[in-house]
């Protein structure tokens, strides 16, 4: 799943010219992958879920534990992660975090239906990259 | 031409002319639901356009079948929208929907789109809920939309706005998605008390009704048509159950159009596999007729079932095998070793074999399922065996009504021009000669009855035909043995003893010189070198 969240940050860094692939504020894919999840799910949902991802992340990326989710599954502080650490761990933990979000998603609702609203966010992604990488750290 | 001829023309042409006739009928499209059994059930599918409510209680399938209605309609073109409501979480949904085969993730996203609408229906009024849908609804132009689970907006309207912006938000909400030329299902749980004050139930188009009842140990669902405006649907409960396949339903008529058909339209007659037994009836069983051998444990009820699936094997005649006591693998080694080769026929796809045992089946379900299996094959023969095991394979509720559910079995089976062979175990008793428990032997074009009498201090069986409708038969009692070739008829009708049918005879003849049978009989013998 690393794999796969270090393409999609790659792809969405890439089409944005503005931001940077270490952009450590950016966080974009993520926000992108907001409005799709909100919409299937609630807030409520999206809340419960980024949480559950952020609590598995922590364990991996001490950095995000700066990092909080509110009630309606948005990421908070971000300013204050940027201030305490340097950007390769706040990068570190972008991508773990997405990462476990992903990974959620595919042990929920299976990785067809995840590749297909991976699919959905990024229609440009191509195909043969939107498999996720079975196996290795999870 | 004369002035009658005149006169009886007139009308005809009057009514075929009439524009207003033709202006008048609308015709209604019918979507299918992807429910196998409810379109029938419902005069051929959901009403285009219509209006509709799925209501029962939890775990009764609402869901699955809204899914199952979605995926079988939604496309590109004409896309679903599928708004969850603080019911089951949407992830939970497809987490559990995707197990069922009718299920299509390629679907999702474009031609299927769930649209979570807990945070407007929590945070906002009423208004605000309609102006979502109104805004999801306008932006994708979908041929279906489901609210999941309506009951959750109503529950949390009821407590913040009255009861006539209640009313009013599902009349705007009712005209709005059928303005919108989409054919909508408010999915919600309810009680049948509910039905009678709830304005809901008097705006939608449809209602579709859905139960589980348990009946002691076992669980039967059904499902009702409450109303469905513009069609006829069939009145009643009808069961259903839910499989890897989702939702199947089982029309409560199952089976009655079925107009039964004379293959050949001449009456051939089929061999029972005992040339003996064939000429006692007169040539064999009608094609298309439904027979009934009766007769008490032991008798060979079983094995002149086989014979008659083997007679017609021979003949390359398909068939199917519904067995509701006897595992088929003892069926068909006891086949085999009596010469009878059911597994090669099996091999070839000649014979399907029905083990049905679930204890918890209606009698539409088993109906459904053995049509379904003289479809696949094309059989020409039929066997149940047996009645007994039947009516134990059923959920207690549906044994109430056998007698009338095991009518419209026959009549749907004999309607696909299959002819049956059913058996059915009865005890001996030594004052009546009774041919079933069930009084089901008007259901029966023929009826064979096996019985044991005891003779010369040995307890032989004997056959005797009972019935045969449209045909005469042999009104002898034959004895028969069971040996390594099946059944047997050995002796022409016995007329040194008097009372055979009492099981307890008189002699009243001459004892007829006959070679002693040893023990055990050839049957026994075989059998016992086929398991060893």
């Amino acid at each position: 799943m690393r794999v796969w969240s270090q393409r999609l940050i790659a792809h969405e860094a890439g089409k944005d010219h503005s931001s940077e692939v270490n952009d450590p504020a950016a966080f974009l894919a993520f926000e992108k992958l907001y409005p799709h999840l909100a919409s299937l799910m609630g807030k409520v949902g999206v809340n419960a879920l980024v949480s559950r991802a952020l609590a598995l992340a922590n364990a991996e990326v001490p950095s995000l534990r700066a990092v909080r989710v509110n009630a309606e599954g948005a990421l908070e502080r971000l300013t204050e992660l940027e201030a305490q650490f340097d950007h390769s761990a706040v990068a570190e933990g972008r991508l773990v975090l997405l990462a476990r979000i992903l990974d959620l998603l595919v042990v929920f609702i299976g990785e067809h239906l995840t590749e297909r609203i991976v699919g959905d966010v990024w229609p440009q992604f191509p195909p043969n990259k939107r498999k996720s990488t079975k196996g290795g750290k999870r | 031409m004369t002035k009658r001829n005149n006169a009886a023309k007139r009308p005809q042409i009057k009514k075929a002319a009439s524009p207003q006739a033709k202006v008048a009928t609308v015709t209604i499209k019918k979507i299918p639901t992807g429910v196998r059994g409810l379109d029938e059930i419902l005069g051929g599918g959901i009403p285009e356009f219509s209006f509709n409510i799925i209501a029962g209680p939890p775990g009764c399938g609402k869901t699955t079948l809204a899914h199952q209605i979605v995926f079988a309609n939604a496309t590109v073109r004409k896309p679903a929208i599928y708004f969850t409501v603080l019911g089951e979480p949407a992830m939970k949904m497809l987490r559990h929907q995707q197990q069922y085969s009718f299920f299509d993730g390629s679907k999702l996203g474009k031609a299927i789109r769930f649209i979570n609408l807990s945070d407007v229906v929590l945070g906002k009024s009423l208004d605000k809920v309609l102006e979502a849908i109104i805004q999801e609804v306008t932006t994708t132009n979908p041929g279906i939309v489901v609210v999941d689970s309506f009951r959750t907006v109503i529950r949390k309207a009821v407590a913040d706005t009255s009861e006539l912006e209640m009313q009013t938000f599902i009349q705007r909400l009712a005209q709005f998605l059928s303005s919108w030329e989409a054919t909508s299902f408010l999915v919600g749980e309810y009680a049948p008390d509910e039905m009678r004050d709830n304005p809901l139930f008097t705006i939608v188009d449809g209602l579709f009704w859905l139960s589980q009842l348990t009946e002691r140990n076992s669980v039967v669902r059904k499902l009702q048509i409450f109303k469905l405006r513009g069609q006829a649907s069939v009145p009643g409960l009808h069961t259903f159950h839910i499989r890897g396949s989702g939702l199947q339903a089982f029309s409560r008529t199952l089976g009655l159009d079925s107009k039964k058909i004379d293959p050949l339209g001449e009456g051939r007659r089929l061999s029972i596999g005992t040339p003996e037994l064939d000429k006692m009836m007169n040539g064999g069983i009608r094609e298309g007729d439904s027979l009934l051998i009766a007769g008490p444990s032991g008798t060979g009820k079983s094995v002149l079932a086989t014979q008659f699936i083997a007679a017609g094997l021979s003949k390359k005649e398909p068939a199917v095998m519904a067995l509701f006591e006897e595992r088929p693998l003892g069926y068909t080694d006891r086949a085999d070793s009596l010469g009878l080769k059911l597994k090669a026929a099996q091999k070839k796809g000649l014979l399907e074999t029905l083990y049905l045992r679930p204890l918890d089946l209606s009698v539409d379900q088993i109906t459904q399922e053995i049509l379904d299996a003289v479809e696949r094959v094309g059989a020409k023969r039929l066997v149940i065996d047996s009645l007994v095991g039947f009516e134990m394979a059923l959920a207690p509720g549906f044994r109430e009504d056998f007698r009338e559910s095991l009518y419209r079995m026959i009549v749907a089976l004999t309607g696909a021009g299959v002819t049956i062979l059913t058996t059915v175990e009865v005890e001996d008793t030594f004052t009546a000669l009774q041919f079933s428990h069930y009084t089901v032997s008007f259901l029966t074009d023929d009826i064979i009855r096996l019985r044991y009498v005891e003779i010369d201090g040995q307890l032989r069986k004997v056959v005797v035909v009972i019935k045969m409708r449209g045909g005469n038969h042999s009104k002898d009692i034959r004895e028969y043995v069971i040996t390594g070739k099946g059944v047997v008829l050995i002796h022409p009708r016995r007329t040194d003893y008097h009372g055979l049918i009492t099981g307890v005879p008189k002699r009243t003849g001459p004892r007829l010189l006959q070679e002693e049978e040893i023990a055990p009989e050839p049957k026994a013998t075989k059998a016992t070198k086929a398991t060893k």
